[in-house]
């Protein structure tokens, strides 16, 4: 290895060094200055409630993650390559896991640059996408059926988180609508009492599910009042249903079948794309859209 | 002041070989294990990654990121420039690269990527190219990037930015920038030693400029020095050094890409070097 003597190029050493060195920097400049637009133009993502425009945001985002931190429902991912240019910025997949809109919006508070904007200070003023009826053909409250007998299969054929939340989510609709004697049956039924219907959710989380009792809650949601009630569970469970963001209007020919239409105080947070009980949903998020008179 | 060291006999004064080794590698992987945990155990401690972050709650930003997305966004938000400016003062005060040094992920890969290529080379499994860029390089990186965030809207450099990746691949798993920071090792290893943090990398650049004016700095004392250059053999900017070692000129090393980390001192047999605070003793 002691033949650098025998260098004979006519460029001197260090000229090269220094040639070489520029050469290195102009290219690596060229290629992520190409890469990155090449990136920019995908699919666009649904971003966490208050972020600002998809180009502002893109620049302010400065990666930290710190809204999937404190994200409670714990919904935020960090997009990689195949989200295109914003590597390690926030998305979140409304049917995986969609946001609950929380009161005080802790993503906003814990974000450092002011891409997810602190100007908005509640859930309703968020601007993140909007929900379109994308398949009405299987749309259950347009064909005027029940979401009970779906959503029971959907549970009993799912596994590990989206089970659970699709539970959760039955037994705490159901008791919210349930009245009368059916109420006090199944306060009784759970060992509940009208003020501690928060253990609900931590029987259904941790055993329900494998029981005698979860037998019980079938037979009897199936045979309830319930089960007669055509399917609105993308207004009923929306995370800022006081707005009014779905209105359904009432098919003459039948008595329970109504059309979903969404209003533009609908946010695009997704609850009614993880909660829609029809196979492919019925009901989808398009990320960033903004709502036109139609 | 004007001769360098000359002592001819050298007497061995310094007896702890590995002292700051030991303390600054347990210092990194403490404060990244910090990002680390304050998400995995939730005990919000030091939220975010090296990027952004809240420490108890006080917003923290790097930098070189926070400028970047200032001007591509041209947002001024308030609470970014108090984390950059916040980070800035404690750098300012604590030696300006030590961040390379103490906090930096990359730089504990690279490091232990070294001793590899140590190892390597002493048992001849290989024999490397030792490249040396332009120093100027990553100046230049740091203004172009900025640069290409004003032009572009976009913070082209964070979509390869190896520091962060890093960060965010130990506090929300692994990505797929790691590849290019697999490449940077290989490319150290195998062509230049320490090559990313000596030429190229400009998130030390904001550092090294903070550096330039902190008072904490390696102090020299010419009359133990036996010039037996062991400190810039260990050195990874071994330039910063010959200033005073070599020519005598000053007392301290005065430049801003000392990254302060101490293995000189660890390597001085003499006793010659120390952490000096610069200003400090002239006001007592």
């Amino acid at each position: 290895m002691s033949e650098k003597k025998t260098k004979t190029t006519g460029l001197p050493r260090r000229a090269f060094l220094k040639g070489s060195s520029y050469g290195i920097l102009a290219g690596a400049t060229l290629l992520s200055a190409a890469g990155a637009f090449t990136l920019k133009n995908k699919k666009p993502l649904l971003r966490p409630p208050g972020a600002l425009k998809e180009s502002t945001f893109l620049a302010s985002c400065i990666k930290c993650g710190q809204c999937l931190q404190v994200c409670p429902p714990q919904v935020i991912e960090l997009a990689g390559l195949d989200q295109g240019f914003g590597i390690g910025t926030p998305y979140i997949t409304p049917s995986k896991g969609a946001c609950i809109l929380c009161s005080g919006l802790p993503c906003v508070l814990s974000c450092p640059t002011g891409a997810l904007d602190h100007h908005i200070s509640e859930g309703k003023e968020a601007h993140m996408g909007l929900a379109v009826i994308s398949s009405p053909n299987t749309c259950l409250s347009i064909k005027g059926e029940s979401d009970i007998p779906t959503r029971i299969s959907r549970i009993e054929n799912t596994q590990g988180h989206e089970k659970e939340i699709q539970l959760g989510y039955l037994l705490d609709s159901s008791l919210k609508k349930l009245d009368g004697q059916q109420k006090t049956l199944w306060l009784e039924k759970f060992k509940l009492s009208e003020f501690n219907k928060d253990s609900h959710l931590v029987i259904s989380k941790t055993t329900l599910h494998q029981s005698q009792l979860w037998i019980w809650v079938k037979e009897f949601l199936l045979t309830s009042s319930l089960s007669k009630e055509a399917c609105t569970i993308c207004l009923s469970e929306c995370p800022i249903k006081d707005e009014a963001p779905i209105v359904f209007k009432s098919k003459e020919a039948s008595n329970t079948a109504a059309i979903p239409i969404i209003q533009k105080s609908c946010v695009g947070c997704g609850m009614c794309e993880m909660l829609c009980p029809t196979e492919k949903t019925s009901i989808t998020i398009i990320p960033q859209a903004k709502w036109k008179e139609s | 002041m004007a001769n360098p060291g000359l002592r001819k006999v050298s007497i061995k004064e310094n007896n702890s070989p590995y002292k700051w080794h030991i303390i600054r590698w347990s210092f990194v992987l403490l404060i990244n294990f910090f990002f680390f945990a304050s998400f995995y155990f939730d005990i919000q401690l030091l939220e975010g990654t090296l990027s952004g972050s809240r420490l108890f709650g006080f917003h923290l930003a790097d930098p070189f990121a926070a400028i970047q997305t200032m001007f591509a966004s041209k947002v001024f938000n308030t609470n970014l420039i108090i984390g950059a400016v916040t980070i800035g003062v404690f750098y300012l005060l604590f030696g300006g690269r030590s961040f390379c040094s103490w906090v930096c992920p990359f730089h504990f890969i690279a490091e232990m990527n070294d001793y590899l290529k140590k190892y390597l080379k002493n048992k001849n499994i290989l024999q490397f190219k030792q490249h040396t860029f332009d120093r100027k390089l990553k100046y230049i990186i740091f203004f172009l990037f900025i640069a290409l965030a004003t032009l572009s809207g976009l913070t082209i450099f964070e979509i390869i930015n190896p520091v962060s990746a890093l960060s965010r691949a130990f506090v929300y798993g692994p990505g797929v920038v790691l590849i290019f920071v697999i490449g940077l090792l290989v490319f150290e290893l195998l062509f230049s030693r320490r090559g990313w943090c000596r030429f190229f990398c400009p998130v030390g650049v904001s550092y090294i400029l903070l550096g330039f004016i902190s008072p904490l700095k390696i102090h020299w004392n010419n009359e133990k020095c036996s010039n037996c250059k062991d400190c810039q053999k260990v050195c990874m900017v071994p330039h910063v050094l010959t200033e005073s070692v070599n020519k005598g000129k000053t007392t301290f090393v005065v430049s801003g890409e000392c990254t302060r980390c101490g293995l000189c001192i660890d390597a001085c047999d003499d006793g010659a070097l120390k952490y000096k605070t610069k200003y400090l003793d002239k006001l007592i």
